[in-house]
């Protein structure tokens, strides 16, 4: 990452107004002598940015609403008795506004070094050394020997408890982001402000450890903090120690997220993708096999897709509702542990199949160890991935189905970015390579997994392929499925299935005879991003509104989906995800253009996996032993203190 | 006592039929699961929390926000000690030790038996008598350290003291002066006012110069004529009763002597803005007010002064009370609306203003007590009455809570604009060195600017006036002051909550002796950034006492070396 990146959280223009822009009338202010006109209602901070003007902020972000906790965005507006925080100030009358003068100046570095008081930083020992946005700005403004103090108090231990996350609260600095994240943008509030006075402070509920409470693990608080305060839980010495075994015979599966999103870590604009480079990097830093996640995507779309059907079969031909629909994706693990606390009456609705990272992790153990003939107990089996929650899920005692761990360990982006740095590299510099047989290179519909919408759209090319009979593309031009796309909050879409099915495909014969019942039938198909979304599809579906008419919902916990994962490169905005997002589908699209697979009943390797091992099919007995799991009723209340 | 789930379950239900399911009653829902159980369990918060589908923390992180409200379960007695300055100079120190010696344990600590738990109280609004501390909701003033074993003996004869109150505490205090409120007929200020129409109402009010009497001296007629010009669906109009000011006293003895006055001001300032729901938002240490206050608005509802159709106007209005918890900020308007709501009591971002966006989103003024009292007799003297009072931009009377070195300590009406001199001679304070005018919120007056005038162009006061005799330490009276603002900053924006502290630790070094000039030199200047940049008007007050003891008291507090003390 750049040392001198923005701490303002990125340098985004604007997205915030651009709805606005249109309809609202203008107001004109002068900012710093320079006039400008802008929609009603924009606050000063984004007003200045319009202009170039960059005001410091560290309790501001873009994706969260404004808290003007930290005052350090404080600016000077005529007519004012005291300044006034640019964060919150909305222009509705013409202004007369200065960013810069001496009081606002002292009033600044007085705020950084209350700041730097309570800080219980130690620099150069700690990870967000030169990216941390309080380090920054204490530096942009002159500050080397805090002139005040506070009275002592013990510095919090770090809770470790969480399989994900780590919070070290001696670096908070009380800016609220992450509670805004957790309340706010995701709708879970396993972190809240309690306490007062000097001795406020963010805590779980009764001070518990996190790893005991509803936290779901999407790590959004982590990709918000400004300072070391909270951070993925690491696992790179682990790897590391792998690698440098020679009995152990190390591989990593790479998702498609991180994949868009290092070169951000390297300096890189966001929405360049650097798979290959990836590889390159990964087999240099010692890892024996590179294979690619979306072999694992695919064959999750095999069996959910197989699922859906079974489960349609069911409920409209069969009568049989124990598996009831919508059926509810299930590949973001921070849903499942939402929808296990929040909803776990829901739970029957969850597809069963694994994510891909464990279906992936499971078949290394077993079908990978044996036709390479390796002790599954010597294989260490890494996952690249751009969540945090994926840390959780590999360590879930479900997830053993192999006989060992399916997955050793998830790494995130961020954590591989260091990797990369530590053995000496700049990715965007290294040559491109493939990914390792057996599984090659995966399908399209693989990659865009990780955008909001993707996992819908690989679900139905493949189902309405599998129904009809008929090349997808002949449906859908490109065989992209545009509604299903997009970053709306909620996202419904109907597909008619045609009047002349085709024949039941072999690999799917166990589920029915024929297709003619599904014949002329609407499926449809929702699509939610970020939990507090998923929230607003849930409430609807217990009303009986028109999600619950739904025969399938793609649920991701964290907005944009994967490829704004809490594992992801920071800062990251709207703007950013939307970048990601366009390098998913535009390798999706090469894939097509370069004559490969772009559904997943087409990728090679899947079927060659169905032939030689899963013998008996997508949703077969083999494949529920190692491809399907179970859920936990978790509710919300923890063990009361007696 | 320790709640049997069923019986909780029960009463959080009962509760929540009574308040509503919403968000906005998780406060009133925690106060009356305390009022039946003593204390607000784990397991109450969370079915609370279920109840009302929020996320636990959130209702831990209310909890822990207000002092009244409390986690624990064990101890029968819960003592609480007033620390804040006029218990402070009244002898508290002393008290203090006695129950430390007494009971074996110190502050915020429980005795091993499990039956005493000792805890400091800011404020509790009984300035003009303290010491004063209160066992559960029994409260005992002037209490020496001599009376600390008849205290604890009277606990361990008569347990238990639950739910026992000692509304005699609060309510023994006579006003003095000029005693403007006492001539007011019932309801001869509301039938003038009815008389007339809401805006003529309005611009009376406007054309008499009453401006808020908290403090801030905010034109009242502006206000409400702001709040009845944005749109809304529903308004609000509040009477903002959280007095926690030290040293202030006055709206509760306003309450106690006059509640036909205040509801009557409430009444017609809610005809004047267009509102049809009042709320008294009442102290929560002034819980034991309450029950006549209910009464007095039930003999109101009975005479057809609140409710439907009042006097034949056509206007409806009503009144209900919600008892705080204990939080010094939500006294800040729109601290007090958060509270409202069932949050902590941090204040909010303006713009935009309660006029426009307060209480649940709709237009809302917040009034203190006096400016509701003093409303009613504008109507009923007449506001040429009301304008002749005081100077040129400080029009009316005020009534000025005087504690401290005073022979007399009490509630006082003077014209505004009286000078401090005068305030002194009539409370028999004269030998004072300093004075406070508005309680912790302004500055310590030295004795060579006593001719100074008490008005909004002079010193501005919210009528809190604490005397400083000859032998006190202007060090010490900072640092209770900066420990007040320490402990009741709402802990939100970082100037505040970190800006406090560091003055607090600054005072401390001036006490040890180890403060150079420069030092001082940057503290006073962190007070000038806090009075720019606090996100609301505690903030923006925490340093003025502070900055002004530096200023007029330099010679005292500096260069000090505590082993020659």
């Amino acid at each position: 990452m750049p040392a001198h990146q923005d701490p303002a959280g990125g340098t985004r223009p604007e997205h915030a107004h651009q709805g606005k822009d249109a309809n609202q009338p203008r107001v004109t202010l002068t900012i710093d002598h320079l006039e400008t006109s802008v929609p009603a209602g924009t606050t000063i901070l984004e007003a200045a940015r319009r202009v170039g003007i960059r005001i410091p902020t560290l309790c501001h972000h873009d994706d969260l609403c404004a808290a003007g906790a930290c005052r350090l965005c404080v600016v000077e507006v005529e007519g004012q008795r005291v300044l006034q925080t640019a964060c919150t100030f909305p222009v509705t009358q013409p202004l007369t506004v200065r960013t810069s003068t001496p009081r606002i100046r002292r009033a600044r570095r007085h705020i950084l070094e209350l700041l730097l008081a309570e800080h219980h930083g130690e620099c150069t020992r700690c990870f967000k050394n030169m990216t941390c946005e309080l380090q920054a700005l204490a530096r942009e403004y002159g500050v080397e020997q805090p002139r005040f103090e506070l009275a002592a108090f013990p510095v919090p231990p770090r809770d470790t408890s969480s399989w994900s996350i780590v919070r070290d609260m001696g670096k908070c600095v009380m800016c609220r982001r992450c509670v805004r994240a957790c309340a706010e943008m995701q709708g879970v509030g396993a972190l809240g402000i309690v306490g007062r006075g000097y001795g406020t402070r963010v805590a779980t509920y009764l001070d518990k450890p996190l790893g005991s409470v509803a936290c779901i693990n999407c790590g959004q608080c982590v990709n918000v903090c400004p300072t070391g305060a909270l951070r993925a839980k690491d696992a790179t010495d682990e790897v590391w120690a792998a690698i440098d075994n020679p009995r152990k015979h190390v591989v990593i599966q790479t998702a498609p997220s991180p994949r868009a999103a290092m070169g951000e870590e390297f300096g890189m604009e966001p929405g360049l993708s650097f798979t290959w480079e990836l590889n390159t990097a990964l087999r240099r830093c010692g890892f024996d096999r590179v294979f690619d996640t979306n072999f694992a995507a695919d064959l999750t779309i095999m069996e959910e897709g197989a699922e859906l059907l079974q489960r349609l079969h069911e409920n409209l031909v069969q009568g049989v509702h124990e598996r009831p629909l919508p059926q509810f994706t299930s590949c973001s693990p921070g849903w499942i542990k939402y929808i296990e606390h929040h909803y776990p009456e829901y739970l029957p609705h969850v597809s069963s199949c694994k994510s891909p990272q464990q279906m992936f992790g499971a078949l290394i153990k077993t079908w990978y160890a044996k036709r390479s003939d390796i002790d599954p107990a010597d294989i260490v089996s890494v996952s690249l991935m751009p969540c945090s929650a994926k840390k959780f899920e590999c360590n879930r005692p479900e997830m053993r189905d192999s006989g060992h761990k399916d997955v050793d360990f998830a790494l995130t982006t961020r954590e591989v970015a260091r990797m990369i740095r530590e053995a000496g590299m700049r990715l965007p510099d290294l040559p491109p390579s493939g990914f390792d047989e057996p599984f090659g290179d995966a399908s399209g519909s693989g990659i865009i997994f990780g955008a909001t919408g993707g996992v819908m759209e690989s679900a139905l090319r493949t189902v309405i392929e599998a129904v009809t009979g008929t090349r997808v593309e002949t449906l859908f031009e490109h065989a992209d499925i545009i509604p299903v796309r997009g970053f709306e909050e909620c996202r419904l879409a109907e597909f008619r299935i045609p009047d002349r099915v085709g024949p039941v495909p072999p690999l799917l014969g166990r589920i029915a005879g024929d297709w003619e019942w599904l014949a002329g039938v609407t499926l449809r198909v929702g699509v939610t991003h970020g939990t507090a979304n998923a929230r607003k599809v849930m409430e609807n579906i217990k009303a009986g509104g028109e999600f619950s008419t739904c025969h399938f919902i793609e649920f991701m916990a964290c907005p944009g989906g994967c490829l704004g994962g809490g594992g992801q490169p920071t800062p990251a905005n709207v703007r950013v995800r939307e970048a990601r997002a366009r390098a998913i589908y535009a390798e999706d699209t090469a894939y097509g253009e370069a004559g490969k697979a772009r559904k997943s009943l087409e990728n090679p390797a899947v079927l060659r996996v169905y032939e030689e091992f899963l013998t008996d099919g997508p949703c077969g007995h083999r494949s529920h032993e190692l491809l399907h799991t179970h859920y936990t009723w978790r509710g919300t209340f923890l063990d009361p203190d007696a | 006592m320790l709640a049997k789930p069923d019986a909780l379950a029960e009463e959080i239900d009962a509760s929540i039929a009574r308040h509503g399911a919403s968000r906005h009653s998780l406060i009133p829902v925690l106060q009356d699961v305390q009022q039946r159980f003593h204390s607000i369990s784990d397991l109450a918060m969370q079915t609370i929390a279920q109840r009302m589908g929020i996320p636990p923390v959130e209702v831990y992180g209310v909890v822990s926000f207000y002092p009244l409200l409390n986690t624990r379960r064990r101890e029968r007695f819960l003592i609480r000690l007033c620390r804040t300055v006029g218990c402070d100079m009244a002898g508290k120190d002393a008290v203090a030790q006695q129950l430390r010696n007494d009971l074996g344990v110190d502050f915020g600590e429980t005795t091993p038996d499990g039956r005493f738990a000792l805890e400091w109280v800011n404020c509790m609004g009984l300035c003009d008598k303290g010491p004063a501390l209160s066992v559960n909701e029994r409260y005992y003033t002037r209490v020496t350290a001599a009376q600390v074993h008849d205290i604890l003996a009277a606990c361990r004869e008569n347990e238990p003291l639950w739910g026992d109150t000692d509304a005699q505490a609060h309510a023994d205090l006579p006003i003095r002066g000029d005693m403007s409120m006492a001539s007011l007929d019932n309801a001869t200020g509301l039938r003038a006012a009815l008389a007339m129409s809401p805006q003529q109402v309005r611009d009376a009010v406007c054309g008499c110069g009453l401006r808020g009497r908290g403090g801030a001296g905010f034109p009242t007629g502006t206000k409400w004529n702001l709040a009845a010009q944005s749109p809304g669906t529903r308004k609000y109009f509040i009477c903002n009763a959280a007095e926690g000011e030290p040293g202030a006293f006055k709206d509760r003895a306003t309450l106690i002597q006059w509640p036909d006055v205040v509801f009557e001001g409430m009444t017609i300032a809610g005809y004047a803005m267009g509102a049809d729901e009042g709320i008294l938002y009442l102290r929560g240490k002034y819980a034991s007010l309450r029950e006549r206050l209910e009464e007095c608005l039930q003999r109101r509802r009975k005479a057809g002064l609140l409710g439907g159709n009042i006097l034949g106007s056509g206007f409806s209005f009503d009144i209900h009370i919600h008892l705080g918890s204990g939080a010094y900020v939500c006294g800040e308007e729109t601290a007090l609306i958060e509270s409202l709501e069932g949050k902590r009591g941090e204040s909010r971002n303006r713009p935009p203003f309660p006029i426009s966006q307060g209480l649940r989103g709709m237009p809302t003024v917040v009034n203190n007590v006096e400016t509701c009292a003093w409303t009613t007799a504008i109507f009923a003297k007449g506001a040429a009455w009301f304008a002749d009072l005081g100077t040129d931009q400080s029009h009316g009377p005020k009534l000025f809570s005087v504690s401290g070195d005073v022979a007399r300590p009490g509630v006082y009406e003077f014209p505004l604009g009286v000078r401090i001199r005068e305030v002194l001679r009539v409370a028999g304070g004269g030998e004072a060195k300093a004075v406070a005018v508005a309680g912790a919120s302004g500055p310590c007056v030295p004795a060579k600017d006593f001719d100074r005038a008490l008005c909004y162009e002079d010193l501005g006061t919210n009528g809190a006036v604490i005397v400083f005799g000859p032998h006190r330490d202007m060090l010490h009276v900072a640092e209770n002051f900066l420990e007040f603002f320490a402990d009741e900053s709402c802990g939100q924006c970082a100037p505040c909550r970190l800006g406090s502290a560091a003055l607090l630790h600054g005072v401390r070094t001036l006490q040890k002796g180890a403060c150079s000039s420069r030092q001082l030199q940057d503290l006073y200047a962190l007070g000038e950034t806090m009075r720019l940049t606090c996100k609301c008007g505690l903030g923006q007050a925490c340093p003025t006492v502070f900055q002004s003891i530096v200023t007029h008291f330099g010679d005292e507090i500096l260069g000090r070396n505590p082993a020659a003390r």
